[in-house]
Parts: C-alpha cells; structure tokens; sequence
C-alpha cells in the first residue's frame, strides 16, 4: 500500500510554475531520495505534502487522508525538518522540543522518556539544557531533525537534513535515516548524491518542476544498457533544455 | 485547547527569557510613578488650596480631588491606559512578525495545530503579559490605602478602583488582539510596531479626529473612539456597552488575524 500519493500536483506562484504535473507514490516503510537542481521544485513539494502551501491542482494523499481535505489527520502523520530548521533561538533544546511535542499530542507521562530517545538518536543529548542561539550550526540541525522525530510519525519529510554538518555527523545522519526506513517512510531531499547511493532504495529526480526520473536506484543507473553513477544520471537528465 | 495553551506558554517564556517583559515592567513603572507623584502633589495643592479658600468657590475642575479615588487612582488609571497605548505595539509587534522571520510558521503550520489554536494561544500569551505589566500598577492604590488618610469613611472606594483596573487590562486585551492582527500582515516587526501605534493612536483619538466632521460622521465616531468608550469604566462605573464594545474588537481582531495567518498560504 503506498503512504504517499500524489498525482498531477501542480503548484504556481502567481505567473511561476514551480511544479508541474507531478506523480508519484511512496510505499510504506520506503526511503526516496528526492533530487534535482536547485529551483527544481523540491521545498515546493514537500510544502504541499506537508500541508504548508495549498497545491493550485491535483491531489496529494497521505496514509489515504487529502492533504486540503483533511489537514490535520496529514499533520498528524508528519514529521518535516524545513530547509531552515525551524528553530526559535531564545529557547533551549529541552523546551523547544518538549513544546513541539506538546503540540504533536505526545502525553504529558510519555514526555521525558520521548524527549530522551530523540536526543539519544539525533546525540543532542549534551546539549539539552543549552539554548538554541548558541549552539552550533551543526547542533541546529541535528535540533530540528530531533524536532521532526517527535512522536515517531510514520511518514518523515526531510529537506536536506545534512545540510550544514561536518562528514562525521553526516554519517551518523546518514545512519540515523537508514535505521528510519522500514519503520518509517522517508522522503529525503538532498544535493548529495553519494547520500543518495547509500541510503535510499528509489529516486525521484525533478527538473524545472517536472519529473524528469522516478525508479528504483538500481535500475535508474542502469538505464539505456550502460551502466553510470547516479552523477552521471543526474547530470544528463538535468541538462538545461 | 491544550494546544493554545502550549502555544501561549511557549509566548510567555519567550518574554521574559528575552529583556522584552522587563523593558516594559521597567518603563510602565517609572513613566506611572511619575504621574502618580505628580497627582499627588495636586491633590495636595487642591486640598491647601480649599482649606483657604473652601471648595464652592475652587470651581468644578477641583471637585475630582475631593478625594483620592477620585483625584489619583481614576486620574492615573486614565494615565496609564495612554501609557499602554504606547508599551503595547512593542509586545505585540513579535507574535506572528518574528515566526515569519524566523521561519518557525512553517513549523506551527505543519504540526497537528489549527490556525485558531494558535491565533488564541498568541493572543492568550500577549494577555498574559499585558495583564502582567499593568499589574505592577495595583501598587499605586494599595499604597494610598496604607498611607494614605481620609476625613470621612475610608480612604479609597475600592469598587470604583478595582472596576477600573478591570477596564484597564480590557484595554490592554484589545491593544494586544489589534497589535497581534497587525503583526500577522508583516515580516517586519518594526513596521507591526509603528502601525499598531498609528492605529490605535487614531482610534483612541477618534472623537478629536472627526469633531470637524459632518453628522451623522461625529457622532459615530465619538461613539466608537476608545477613549470615550473607556472613560465610564476608568471611572468605576460599569457600562455593558462598554464592555461589549472591547470584546467586539477583540473577538473581530481575532477573526481577522485568523484569516491573514490562513491568507498568507495562498500568496
């Protein structure tokens, strides 16, 4: 069954198609990389799917529930890192992410234990009692993947989550995510290919709001007999038309 | 409701983990402070006055300092209701302005919350600390009811006091709900400030504004002017037209920022 459903979605801003006809699905439990250039359409999309912009046509579904239809039920099944994380700096780590998980209906009981096992995951664990503004950039996002996290939604909508981190905790992100699939559905958004490669099974390529590639890694570089790195791939299928 | 109230703690933390509250504690108390030993030194004067003189013949511009209800705390209540005309567009000018900024609307957008949730909490939050800074006032009477000394009975009509304090902190709801609709149009929070000002300046000042009107145009806006509309509840009497009028703002300011916080998707 898939979690995610979105058919012929299109987004304009006033006179700017950001997205175009765009359909695809995600089945549960998967992880689908979402690439493209920058300006692709891809924060649009995940906008949309998040519940944040309202779509100018076309349907997305989330765990059977419209997105218009329906918002809260979709919100309810989202965790979504933005790509600024959505921090607010005179907070610290504990209160920001106990009054996000108030408001995602965590119980009051659940709380610490909650609290505990997104801080142990994301290892913000030392930096709970800090407040948000001094931390380190790296810190924030690991904040705001922490903040996505709460509640163990089932779907998760990350936009670059590694954005800012140096190459050890990108691998521990990147681990993180890999351990996230199977229990959770991932849409990961990224500028790093070789992320990419080693986290997730399928891939969704857009290209000035159009998908230009949607299939299972293996087979995408594979494509037309010979066999390329998902560089190349990308490169190619990218090139300005 | 759980969720605005979430939403109004989350307001109230970031207040005063912020200098934000104590800025505003610090110049209502010193700005009032000032007025209230201005007052007293008229009430003096006046008393010294119609000792020598006897109070038939001061005229009626003295017959308010018969007493300290009347001569200081409703004189100072009307003091301080201009003093939050000032303090309030610089609580509210962050409500809504600094989420945009920050991009945390974003968050609250995209979590199981509606928009009236959190349009209440913000507001819940902002009367809180409303509430807060005119409470420091309640100093003045309380003073005057220790020190203070009376010819005939006791020295201050605590109901009059007390309904004007009432009316107070339902002005100072109104000034939040209208800085808060204000904050929720811009990402500017200097702009939120200066507008929440303009607006509830004029609106204040409206029976001025329209005195050289044309009816039925003076009428109307003498009867909508928030000075006019207050002055009966400063005064300690209790006027349900009054009373329904400032939660008619509120409400409608609610209502609106509602919609903006909604609009602001569809841009």
């Amino acid at each position: 069954m898939s979690m995610i459903e979105v058919s012929h979605l299109t987004k304009r801003y006033r006179d700017r198609v950001a997205v175009d006809d765009l359909s695809f699905s995600v089945a549960e439990g998967e992880i689908l990389g979402f690439l493209g250039p920058n300006g692709a359409g891809k924060t649009t999309t995940m906008r949309v799917l998040t519940g944040f912009l309202p779509a100018s046509s076309g349907l997305v579904k989330v765990a059977g529930h419209d997105v218009f239809e329906e918002p809260l039920e979709v919100k309810r099944r989202i965790g979504y890192l933005p790509e600024t994380p959505p921090l607010y700096p005179e907070m610290t780590v504990r209160g920001y992410l106990r009054f996000v998980a108030t408001l995602r209906g965590v119980p009051g009981g659940h709380m610490a234990t909650e609290l505990e096992r997104v801080a142990h995951a994301t290892g913000t664990t030392a930096v709970m009692g800090r407040v948000i503004q001094n931390l380190s950039k790296g810190f924030r996002q690991r904040v705001g993947i922490a903040q996505a996290l709460l509640g163990s939604p089932p779907v998760l909508i990350l936009d670059e989550p590694t954005e800012g981190l140096d190459p050890i905790q990108r691998a521990e992100v990147r681990r993180l995510i890999k351990g996230l699939g199977g229990k959770h559905t991932v849409i990961l958004s990224t500028h790093i290919l070789p992320e990419v490669t080693m986290t997730c099974e399928k891939v969704l390529i857009l290209h000035q709001g159009r998908l230009v590639a949607f299939d299972a890694l293996t087979s995408l570089v594979q494509t037309e007999g010979s066999v390329e790195s998902l560089e190349e791939t990308f490169l190619r299928l990218t090139r300005a038309a | 409701m759980r969720n605005a109230l979430a939403i109004a703690r989350k307001e109230l933390s970031i207040y005063f983990t912020t200098p934000w509250a104590y800025v505003v504690f610090t110049a209502m108390l010193a700005i009032s402070s000032f007025f209230f030993v201005a007052l007293l030194q008229d009430f003096r004067q006046a008393h010294t006055l119609a000792r020598a003189y006897g109070w038939d013949r001061l005229g009626p511009d003295y017959a308010a300092f018969k007493n300290l209800t009347d001569g200081v705390v409703v004189n100072l209540w009307n003091t301080v209701a201009v003093i939050t005309l000032f303090v309030a567009p610089f609580l509210t000018m962050r409500l809504f302005a600094e989420e945009r900024r920050n991009r945390t609307l974003e968050l609250l957008l995209t979590l199981p919350v509606r928009p009236r949730e959190i349009v209440l909490g913000k507001f819940l939050g902002g009367v809180g600390i409303s509430t807060a800074a005119l409470g420091v006032t309640i100093i003045y009477p309380i003073t005057l009811a220790l020190f203070g000394a009376s010819e005939s009975g006791r020295t201050l009509e605590w109901s009059t006091v007390l309904l004007g304090y009432v009316g107070l902190l339902l002005w100072g709801a109104t000034c939040i709900a209208i800085g808060m609709f204000i904050s929720a149009l811009t990402e500017s929070q200097m702009l939120a400030a200066i507008l929440t000002f303009a607006v509830a300046l004029v609106w204040w000042l409206l029976q001025g504004v329209v005195a050289g009107a044309d009816e039925p145009w003076r009428s109307i806006g003498g009867h909508l002017a928030f000075s006019t509309e207050l002055a009966p509840l400063l005064r300690g009497v209790l006027d349900l037209k009054s009373v329904v009028f400032f939660f008619s703002v509120i409400l409608f300011s609610l209502l609106l920022t509602d919609r903006a916080v909604e609009a602001q998707r569809w841009t």
